[in-house]
């Protein structure tokens, strides 16, 4: 039937309101046509006169209303009006006479018309005022419309939906409200919504009834697929399907069912995202089938729960995902403030828990054998986890064993056997599935994250891959920290070396560098036992130093071995190379004996080398299962150029000490020889000519008295040369130093000092000749000094030979407040001593006399390592 | 054989007039290993009317010599070869060892209280002189008659040394000038009269010097000449 959009007919209405006369006759068209038009109109025409009855009807009023013509006249217009109006109308009409014009009726109203057999259907009238010669009477148009209606109805109830959808409602009320809709707008007496679950089952999610009954089977109830029965073959053709009567083979849920009086039913699949979800079906107790359009009606309505489900499913899927990404930024942002492994552990099983929505979380460590230590545990009920941090959980039949295995993510879907006593406790706590994903850290597997639920039902199947962006963290967070344990431990081995290179720069002497290298190099290797030796001739190694973390060191300072036998110190000695033993045997020589008696398991040699030469070794003990890492070694070889360059350093000095000494010595022996050689041949030559001349005066005539007066002369002359030469000699050079040592040249001295000297001598051995020398002359220049400057009244010289060497002190009563200034002859003195390998201290304060303490290295050892 | 020979105990006085009377001229040995030096003493020697019986350029030369010519005096420098140190004392030790009656004379070059002490120690007929005494003509040959005749003898020059050594307290201090110039020719081995002659007092005067001497230094009073040069030495070089 045509529709009338409404604006026309009031359009109508306003432009011409004023009655109408009919004209008998038209020019336009013929009476006839007119007649037929009236007659044959789609909407239905009636004629009531003024007092109310029906004076004409055309053929649709008679179809629409259910009455022959002949029925219709006569009869009060109210005849056609529902009985709940009819008196209204009455008034309504006497209103209309008053004032007619042609308008619509009841503007506003929902207006209903009775049908003969007392149906009553939604209408719209329009009222035509008409004055002819029988009196006034007024045409009325009227139009059913209850198919507008019915699909305005529609329109609105689906749009009531969609609004609920739109909203975000959730879909469990979505399906309620789509059920009571579909079912007052289909007109059904009962509809339902029920979902396909992954296991082959049909849950019901919302069901309505007409007349506000309970559905038989409580929403949420599951049944099976199979039988006649609508989800059945819904299912299995993903086609809406229609049942008009129902067979014995109808499953135990329709039977249910057919208590309602159920006799036809349709059901429409619900398909979300191309993936069918579930089915609405309506049911009607008439006994004519649903109409043919069903189908097709209900299609608006499934479209509408599927992007419902769709839009929730997403925004879950979105808040998931939002919360997903929130917990990882918030776990990444520990990781890179540097947060400690345990707080980021603990973290990240709380996050991941949360993120999942398992009941718990654990994170392990993986040992070398499979076995796992707890690190991090959480629980979604917040109490104390079945596994507390710290538990040991053994390899096994069991999840972690499984993921260490593959190193891949692995999952427990059912517990089935016997999974051991140690994971009782989950068992005990309600664990029903798992998921567990392995944390690799640069390459390395380090341990596992498992999550466990107590639902029957598995994990989903993205759980490993959620998990995964939290391992990644976790694994760095783990990086991270060895990183900075590396780097702490570089930083310190650099400050170790540091002090160790200062030590050396200053000189100190190698005995002390040792020692510093051992404890530096115990401590920074966290070692146990240090020890540094040195190669002996002889095949033989000596111990130059040696540290131990706890006790006393593995071999003491001193102890000399024969070097032979599988252990490292020989194995340096041989090889020239770092050497290593990561278990004794037995029969490992004796230079392993100490070693193997403190319960050393493993040991690393490292040679040093002084200028090329092979010197000695460092070496460094544990006494723990683990053999000593890889880069024992090289972190050695740093320490170990240190030392070299410290003996190096060391024997340099000592050699340059040496050479001055001999440049000493050898100058004041050469000058010693050279101005006895002088003196002595000097004198040879002068007593001989001397004694020449007595010859020739002997030969002088007795009166050539002046001649014999003249020679007399000369050899007057050449005595007092003697003598002066005799007295510059004594103080030169000291022969009494030669035949009898320190004592008798010391005397002597002391004697021909112009101020008393006291001696106290107590070497009676004879020295080395330049320490004799050298001590000598360094009395007989402090006497001369004294003599010269100090005003003195007497000189105490104090001579001792003992283990530090020879000890000189010169000490006198004089004005003090002598100094190294030039010119006072002590500088001279003390470039000497230190020249020698010596030690000069003075001690003279103004006013309290001077005193010098001298000190000479009796032997050469004790030189060259100094 | 020229030369007499002389009881060991006999009065020195008694040798010197027994010497001086028969004008045998004394028979000496001479070690030095400078050619010049010795030659020239041999001549100065020779001139003063000793007979030089040999010389000998080392220490095994001389004691071969002293063994084979028996001379009655030997002067020997103290550093001869191989060592050049003290072969000189060492062969005079020998010597003396082997003929106690031998007068020995060591010349060094430098005057060592050590070298006299051991020297001197070897008994009486010693002698340690510096080499430039030979030079002083009439003195050595004093100095060498009074060695033959049983005296000491030790340098002038280091019993100066000793005796001029500055002490605080020094135990010298008790004694008058004149006793330290006694002390010092004490020390040289003169005896009393020799004192008395080398300071023109009387030699009454030299003994009373002398006894106050040993006894404000507590040495041992004693005729033997040898023994008074040797306490007083040890006296003197322990100061």
């Amino acid at each position: 039937m045509a529709q009338d959009p409404p604006e026309a007919s009031s359009r109508h209405g306003e432009e011409q309101d004023a009655p109408r006369r009919v004209a008998a006759s038209t020019g336009d068209l013929s009476d006839a046509v007119i007649q037929t038009l009236a007659e044959e109109s789609p909407d239905a025409i009636v004629v009531v006169d003024v007092q109310g009855r029906l004076a004409w009807g055309n053929r649709q009023a008679e179809q629409l209303f259910g009455y022959g013509r002949a029925e219709l006249l006569g009869q009060e217009v109210e005849l056609l009006l529902p009985e709940g109006v009819q008196k209204a109308h009455l008034a309504h009409r006497a209103a209309y006479m008053e004032n007619p014009r042609t308008r619509p009726m009841g503007v506003g109203l929902d207006l209903k018309a009775r049908r003969r057999d007392g149906t009553t259907f939604p209408v719209e009238i329009s009222l035509t005022p008409l004055s002819t010669d029988s009196g006034d009477m007024v045409i009325a148009t009227v139009r059913d419309i209850s198919e507008r209606q019915t699909i305005t109805g529609e329109q609105a109830a689906l749009r009531r939906v969609a609004t609920l959808v739109a909203r975000g409602v959730p879909p469990e009320d979505t399906f309620a409200a789509v059920t009571a809709e579909a079912g007052r707008v289909l007109d059904a007496d009962f509809t339902s919504l029920a979902r396909y679950d992954p296991d082959g089952r049909v849950t019901l999610l919302a069901a309505w009834t007409g007349t506000g009954d309970p559905w038989p089977v409580p929403v949420g109830s599951r049944w099976d697929l199979g039988g006649g029965n609508l989800s059945t073959l819904v299912s299995r053709t993903r086609q809406p399907a229609r049942l008009d009567g129902f067979g014995d083979d109808i499953g135990l849920w329709a039977a249910d069912v057919l208590t309602l009086g159920v006799h036809s039913a349709v059901a429409v699949p619900i398909s979300v995202e191309g993936r069918l979800w579930g089915l609405i079906s309506v049911f009607s107790n008439h006994e004519q089938p649903l109409p043919a359009g069903t189908e097709a009606r209900l299609a608006g309505f499934t479209q509408l729960v599927a992007t419902a489900i769709a839009n929730a499913q997403a925004r879950v899927e979105l808040r998931g995902f939002a919360e997903e990404q929130a917990a990882l930024r918030r776990v990444a942002t520990l990781v890179a403030r540097g947060t400690p492994p345990e707080e980021v552990f603990a973290a990240v099983t709380a996050e991941a828990g949360r993120v999942l929505g398992v009941d718990f979380t654990t994170l392990s460590r993986y040992h070398p054998d499979g076995a796992m230590t707890i690190v991090g545990a959480w629980s979604r009920s917040g109490g104390p986890v079945h596994f507390p941090i710290g538990t040991r959980l053994p390899a096994g039949r069991n999840l972690h064993t499984q993921v260490f295995r593959t190193r891949q993510p692995g999952r427990l879907d059912t517990i089935v056997g016997d999974l051991g006593p140690a994971l009782a406790p989950a068992l005990a706590a309600g664990v029903r599935t798992g998921v567990g994903v392995p944390i690799t850290v640069e390459g390395q597997l380090w341990g596992v994250i498992i999550s466990s639920s107590t639902r029957e039902e598995p994990l989903p199947s993205d759980t490993e891959a959620r998990l995964a962006g939290f391992t990644e963290l976790v694994a760095t967070a783990i990086a991270n920290a060895q990183a900075r344990v590396e780097l702490r431990r570089v930083a310190e081995e650099q400050t170790a070396l540091r002090r160790v290179a200062t030590l050396v720069a200053q000189g100190v002497s190698p005995e002390e560098v040792f020692a510093a290298v051992t404890e530096e190099v115990g401590r920074v290797l966290g070692v146990d036992y240090t020890a540094m030796s040195r190669y002996e001739p002889d095949s033989a190694r000596k111990v130059v130093a040696a540290w131990a973390r706890s006790g006393s060191p593995v071999v003491p300072v001193g102890t000399q071995e024969l070097l032979g036998g599988p252990n490292v110190p020989t194995a340096v000695f041989e090889t020239g190379r770092p050497a290593r033993i990561d278990r004794y045997g037995e029969n490992a020589g004796p230079a392993a004996v100490a070693a193997i008696a403190a319960g050393v398991r493993s040991a690393v040699g490292v040679p040093i080398r002084v200028e090329g030469q092979l010197w000695g070794l460092m070496n460094v003990y544990s006494t723990q299962e683990e053999r000593l890492p890889e880069s024992t070694e090289a972190r050695l070889a740093g320490f170990t150029e240190l030392v070299a360059t410290a003996i190096a350093n060391a024997e340099a000095r000592a050699a340059l000490t040496a050479s001055r000494a001999r440049i000493v010595a050898t100058a004041d022996a050469t000058r010693w020889r050279i101005e006895r050689d002088l003196h002595d041949s000097a004198q040879q030559r002068l007593v001989s000519l001397a004694l020449q001349l007595r010859a020739a005066q002997a030969t002088v005539a007795p009166d050539a008295g002046e001649l014999a007066g003249r020679l007399d002369d000369v050899a007057t002359g050449l005595g007092a040369a003697l003598d002066e030469l005799r007295e510059i000699a004594r103080g030169i050079h000291p022969a009494a130093l030669a035949e009898g040592g320190l004592r008798p040249a010391l005397k002597a001295l002391a004697r021909r000092s112009a101020v008393p000297v006291r001696l106290d001598v107590r070497v009676d051995e004879r020295l080395p000749e330049q320490v004799e020398l050298a001590a000598y002359y360094a009395v007989a220049e402090a006497l001369t000094n004294t003599a010269k400057h100090a005003a003195a009244s007497e000189i105490d010289v104090a001579v001792q030979a003992g283990q530090g060497g020879l000890r000189i002190e010169v000490r006198d009563d004089g004005h003090g407040g002598a100094t190294f200034a030039h010119g006072s002859g002590l500088v001279g003195l003390k470039d000497r001593v230190e020249a020698l390998g010596g030690q000069f201290i003075l001690r003279s304060p103004p006013g309290a006399g001077t005193a010098m303490a001298i000190s000479l290295p009796l032997d050469d050892a004790g030189r060259r390592l100094r | 054989m020229p030369g007499v020979v002389i009881a060991v105990d006999t009065d020195d006085r008694m040798r010197e007039i027994i010497v001086k009377v028969t004008e045998v001229p004394i028979r000496v040995g001479l070690a030095d290993d400078d050619v010049l030096l010795r030659e020239g003493l041999a001549s100065l020697l020779e001139r003063s009317g000793f007979e030089v019986v040999g010389q000998s350029a080392d220490a095994p030369g001389l004691v071969a010599l002293v063994r084979e010519r028996r001379p009655e005096l030997v002067i020997v420098d103290i550093r001869m070869p191989p060592g050049h140190s003290t072969e000189g004392l060492d062969a005079a030790r020998q010597i003396r060892s082997e003929f106690p009656d031998i007068a020995v004379l060591v010349l060094s070059a430098h005057a060592e209280v050590e070298h006299a002490m051991d020297l001197l120690a070897g008994g009486q007929r010693s002698g340690y002189l510096l080499k430039s005494r030979v030079i002083d003509v009439e003195d050595f040959i004093e100095t060498l008659k009074r060695l033959v005749r049983g005296a000491s003898v030790v340098d002038p020059a280091l019993v100066a040394e000793l005796v001029s050594a500055r002490r605080v307290d020094d135990p010298l201090d008790v004694l008058s000038p004149r006793e330290r110039q006694v002390l010092g020719l004490m020390a040289e081995g003169r005896s009393n009269s020799g004192i008395s002659t080398e300071l023109f007092v009387a030699e009454g005067t030299v003994e009373k010097h002398v006894r106050s001497i040993l006894m404000k230094l507590r040495l041992p009073e004693t005729d033997d000449m040898h023994r008074r040069v040797l306490a007083v030495l040890a006296f003197l070089g322990a100061r």
